[in-house]
């Protein structure tokens, strides 16, 4: 690194051109996530021009693909507290080197998230009025408003951590724990209370019985914290394959234990559900029965749930065999397993049965249009393009670092061991 | 907050429409969507059949869920009474009260893009009528009136007959009464 004062402007400099140097792959990689974001803003341009109409979504299923993938980030985002509490509680030298990381993907899935609810909005021109203090905002009675604080301040804390302790590594200085640990406290709780709000959010309808009881939010906590370190350690893996960032076992070991307790308790979580929605079955019941077994012939979504179910089955079986589990190719499998039953589990099988039946009794099924399928494909890019971009610039930086603090403390052991052999 | 109240005698209702025409031309809903509906619900088995016709619409709330769910403010409650209007400038279509809502009376404008619903005629209410379905009822089967006043006809009306709402196990306190 040329010896230049660390100053903030060439801070981000340095930081934009990590982002624009790399090899063939890395561009290609960028091409293509350009080429799904393009693709994705066409066909959003499209439902801009045309309105909500263009999707599949009507008036009696108002919520579908867009919200379902919403859900399911949001915990994805919850989820990187399982790196920040080892890394900075329990200060585990292993976690904390790769914490980062863990924010980083905390920041593009909450943008992603974000994204998600804008394009679901019929009117996204009036998205000013959901801005606190510029428009009227139905603070504190609406889950809604709440879920908007709760998002956006969840990515601003973590921006806010990670640009704190990156611009400090780049400064070569140890960052300041008594300056930042308030807010990683803080921000433990807020990625609890954001996966809260948002299982609030559907669990405050009581005209809808399928989301109307209070096992909604353990549930909602319990499946982020599978799918979340899940998605977490095939990122770290592939990050390792491709760069010189040092991430031990040791992390990969403790994000497959975390997704392996956290799915037993989701599957535990959806026995319990399942035993009282059908053990006397009464009319609350109907949208259970529709998306497990159908409901008058109408059955779209129970080969997805079973499916969903078959997968977590044979992840959590993966998972609780120790040899399986320590064994990187079954991990894996494991891992990808967990992803998408999940995602079809919280995503789909959560939102759209709530409104099936209607509350006159009416069935109308749902299946995404396939611009829905377009738009949400090109936020799933976004999102990949954000953490590629910000993994890029961080990487050098970080692992520069700690280089610096390896070189440092073998300094010190030595002399530490010089004196010891002195006396 | 003053109490609107809709009484609907499902024992005189023939189930004609004529509330959804009304409805329709008063407030120039589109094509395709409606405020107001009539809903045919039969009980029990061949022969033994009873066909009851429910003219549905908003219940206009007293503890409306969609007023609590709207994030900006749009939807609200019109002048301290239960009659729950949407302002369509405020309204940015997150749908949240379409969720909230027990009784499916919520619709997304096509292709405008902001949510709609009955308003129980309040422009007629301002000028001493009844809304537009009641007014237009053939048999006489729809009441309309202010719940607080004793000498109110949907008052006199809930104090003689039987009746029912629709979901008060939501606690959404709904104020369309049906007699049965």
């Amino acid at each position: 690194m040329p010896e230049s004062k660390p100053t903030l402007l060439r801070f981000v400099l340095q930081s934009l051109g990590h982002m624009f140097r790399g090899p063939p792959a890395y561009w290609v990689w960028v091409g293509f996530l350009f080429a799904l974001i393009l693709l994705g803003g066409w066909h959003y341009y499209l439902q801009l021009r045309d309105g909500l109409v263009v999707t599949h979504m009507t008036n009696q299923v108002s919520w579908g693909f867009y919200i379902a993938n919403f859900t399911f980030l949001v915990g994805v985002a919850a989820a990187a507290v399982m790196l920040v509490v080892p890394a900075y509680i329990f200060h585990r030298r292993d976690i904390k080197d790769v914490v980062l990381m863990g924010d980083t993907m905390a920041i593009a899935a909450v943008t992603m998230a974000i994204l998600f609810v804008v394009v679901d909005l019929g009117r996204p021109d009036r998205f000013w009025h959901l801005i606190p203090g510029i428009g009227r905002f139905n603070f504190p009675q609406s889950m809604l408003a709440w879920d908007v604080i709760v998002l956006n301040g969840y990515l601003l804390l973590n921006v806010g951590i990670s640009f704190y302790i990156v611009y400090n590594h780049y400064q070569n200085k140890e960052p300041n724990e008594r300056r930042y640990f308030p807010w990683v406290l803080l921000a433990i709780f807020w990625a609890i209370s954001i996966h809260t709000v948002t299982a609030f959010l559907y669990s405050a309808n009581s005209g809808r019985p399928f989301w109307n009881h209070a096992l909604l939010a353990p549930r909602f906590i319990a499946s982020a914290f599978a799918s979340g370190p899940a998605l977490m350690a095939i990122g770290l893996q592939i990050i390792r394959a491709i760069s010189d960032y040092p991430i031990r076992q040791s992390v990969i070991n403790h994000l497959a234990l975390v997704a392996t307790i956290a799915l037993q308790v989701t599957l535990f979580f959806m026995l319990a559900e399942l035993f009282t929605e059908f053990y006397n079955e009464g009319e609350h019941a109907a949208s259970a029965r529709y998306l497990y077994f159908g409901l008058d012939g109408h059955a779209a979504l129970t080969p997805w749930i079973w499916t969903a179910i078959a997968l977590l089955c044979i992840a959590v079986v993966i998972l609780m065999i120790h040899p399986l589990r320590h064994n990187p190719i079954y991990m894996n499998i494991a891992f990808v397993l967990i992803i998408v039953g999940v995602w079809i589990e919280k995503g789909m099988g959560l939102i759209v049965p709530a409104f099936v039946p209607t509350p006159i009794g009416e069935i109308y099924e749902y299946t995404p249009s396939l611009i829905e399928v377009m738009v949400s494909i090109g936020i799933w890019a976004l999102g990949f393009l954000l953490f590629t971009l910000l993994a890029k610039a961080a990487l050098p930086v970080h692992c520069e670092y700690l280089r610096r603090q390896q070189a440092r403390e073998q300094c010190n052991w030595d002399g530490f061991e010089r004196r010891h052999n002195a006396d | 907050m003053t109490t609107y109240a809709m009484v609907i005698d499902t024992l005189s209702c023939i189930g004609c429409g004529d509330c959804v025409v009304a409805c329709k031309n008063e407030n120039k809903v589109p094509a395709g969507l409606n405020r107001d509906w009539v809903v045919e619900a039969t009980r029990g088995e061949y022969p033994d059949l009873e066909t009851e016709f429910r003219s549905e619409r908003c219940n206009h709330c007293r503890h409306a869920t969609c007023v609590t769910s709207c994030p900006t403010g749009a939807s609200h409650h019109w002048k301290d009474t239960n009659i729950v209007l949407v302002t369509a400038a405020k309204c940015t279509g997150c749908k949240a009260c379409i969720a909230a809502c027990p009784y499916d009376a919520r619709m997304l404008m096509r292709p405008e893009g902001y949510v709609d619903k009955c308003t129980f005629c309040h422009h007629r209410i301002d000028r001493g009528l009844d809304p537009a379905c009641v007014a237009s009822c053939p048999t006489h089967c729809m009441y309309f009136g202010i719940l607080d006043n004793r000498d109110s006809i949907v008052s006199r009306l809930l104090r003689a007959r039987r009746y029912k709402v629709l979901m008060p196990e939501t606690g959404n306190q709904p104020q369309v009464y049906y007699l049965i």
